[in-house]
């Protein structure tokens, strides 16, 4: 009985993880508009600058990640499914090459918060003073 | 050919010792089986023994950004229907002009089709096999130049490639396997689209040359008219630098849980045995989760035009003002070369309607099961064909 309770618990508790909301960061000297058009574009490789002309590099997550699979619903309105299947039409005619990958939001906010081409995404609340959010969802 | 991408391989292995440039590996891979339904049919190279080769295939990409936006691809492919012997399918440089505009040279995809440029990797797509009808073009890439242009116009994206370059390879015309060459190809490939929608149109012209020599029955034919004077008879027959065409259009929409795509494609090598092949699809899909289902309806029309027959005269004149039939030497009764050749051209007719079931299911973030079941029916023969093929298509 016990272990149901722990495990109806640890439902809990990832259905809401599931559902944090989505932070997108970028360098903090990084002044540019960016709205939700731009940030899908960017990550759909259909943008490569910002606004001022400076590389716009993405940064993406692992497939398995709960943030993952929420920025790609929400901002990206496709399921992991539909997102490989778009990256495989582009990756094997040599057309666009899909965004790095970080392992975790703790790689995510370094790599951002060193180099003012990146644009990330993390867990809501989990973006420090080194980055500057520019969207949640 | 072949070492010039056995360099370029070398190359791009070597290249991050020298540039700290990174390769990235991608790959695919088909694994289908197959059958007909019936006994003794046979359709798309499987017959009525489950067959595990034509349909599978298995590939390994190699791509690496040389810096100043220059990068190389490789694709080595290997196919069931070929032994699983490994080749280059692709090979090539790119060169990016800017954010919107790049230019590539090698080996590349010929942009007949709107799922072309990644008919291999079966994941991409809903279909166990795409539309045979339309997809009917039994060779893939060239050697030359791509310019492609992409621009955003608000909610739309166009695409625009510009191809110049040429063929070399075996079509499978009348025999399987019958030597050609397409040379001074130029195509024209734009495609527009939005979130749910995707129109498309491509024209590529060229000069077409088949050998014949397969075919015993063409080759005396050709003989028999060149011995009567006959030449340009034979060259209608011959396709020796052949001015041809292709022309296709296509629209794609994904709309909520709606698919539906359909294509035309026409296709005509002048003064020459084969008949303009006119051919369509017309595939709705509905997509619930992970499962997506699709029907599909095509059509495919080839006929030689009422003009082209009984060009060979029943008989020439011959120096003394004498009537000489126009036959096959010592036939008996008659054989007239006019009749051989208006059969000739009349074989070429083929009429055939064809429907699929086809049933997908993701059952892994890089995998895809798959079942179809075809139907072709052939208008001329009279006969009915029906296919069953299954397998997984991953990437990777």
């Amino acid at each position: 009985m016990k272990n149901l309770i722990v495990l109806m618990a640890l439902l809990l508790v990832s259905s809401f993880a599931a559902n944090a909301g989505v932070d997108v960061i970028v360098h903090p000297s990084n002044a540019n508009a960016i709205d939700a058009n731009t940030i899908k574009k960017i990550f759909t490789g259909k943008a490569k600058s910002f606004a001022d002309g400076s590389k716009a590099l993405p940064l993406t997550q692992g497939d398995s990640s709960a943030v993952t699979s929420e920025f790609n619903e929400k901002v990206l309105k496709k399921s992991s499914s539909q997102l490989k299947a778009y990256w495989s039409k582009l990756v094997f005619t040599g057309k666009g090459t899909p965004p790095k990958e970080a392992s975790s939001d703790a790689e995510v906010l370094s790599l951002v918060a060193n180099n003012p081409n990146l644009i990330g995404f993390v867990k809501q609340g989990s973006a420090d003073g080194s980055v500057k959010v520019i969207q949640s969802f | 050919m072949k070492k010039v991408y056995l360099s370029l391989l070398t190359c791009m292995i070597f290249i991050p010792f020298f540039s700290q440039a990174e390769v990235r590996i991608n790959g695919f891979a088909s694994i289908y089986g197959g059958k007909t339904l019936d006994n003794d049919e046979s359709i798309y190279g499987y017959s009525d023994d489950i067959d595990w080769q034509n349909g599978s295939l298995f590939a390994v990409q190699l791509s690496s950004d040389l810096s100043e936006g220059l990068s190389a691809t490789a694709q080595i492919l290997a196919r069931g229907n070929n032994d699983f012997n490994a080749e280059f399918e692709w090979a090539y440089l790119t060169y990016s002009i800017s954010d919107n505009a790049q230019i590539s040279t090698g080996k590349m995809r010929i942009p007949f089709y709107r799922y072309s440029d990644f008919l291999d990797v079966g994941y991409a797509y809903r279909w166990a096999k795409p539309p045979q009808s339309v997809y009917n073009l039994n060779f893939s890439t060239y050697e030359g130049v791509s310019y492609l242009y992409t621009s955003y116009l608000s909610e739309w994206d166009s695409s625009l490639q510009l191809i110049y370059g040429a063929v070399d390879t075996e079509f499978s015309a009348i025999t399987d396997s019958d030597k050609g060459q397409l040379k001074d190809t130029f195509g024209v490939n734009w495609s527009l689209s939005n979130d749910w929608f995707t129109a498309r149109l491509a024209y590529l012209v060229t000069e077409t040359t088949i050998d014949l020599s397969g075919s015993a029955e063409l080759s005396a034919l050709i003989g028999g008219l060149q011995a009567y004077g006959l030449t340009g008879q034979s060259n209608n027959i011959e396709v020796m630098e052949d001015d041809s065409y292709f022309a296709a259009v296509g629209i794609g929409i994904n709309y909520e849980n709606i698919l539906l795509d359909a294509e035309y494609t026409e296709f005509e090598i002048d003064n020459s045995i084969f008949a303009k092949q006119q051919q369509y699809y017309i595939s709705l899909g509905y997509q619930f989760d992970s499962v997506t289902l699709s029907l599909t309806y095509e059509n495919n029309d080839d006929e030689n035009s009422r003009d082209q027959f009984n060009q060979v005269p029943r008989a020439i004149t011959g120096p003394n003002g004498i009537e000489i039939p126009v036959v096959v030497p010592n036939s008996e009764p008659a054989i007239y070369l006019q009749d051989l050749t208006n059969s000739a051209l009349a074989s070429q007719r083929a009429s055939s309607d064809t429907y699929s079931f086809a049933f997908k299911y993701d059952f892994h973030t890089s995998a895809t099961f798959k079942a179809q079941l075809t139907k072709l029916e052939d208008d001329i023969t009279g006969v009915n064909t029906g296919l069953l093929i299954f397998g997984v298509d991953l990437v990777f």
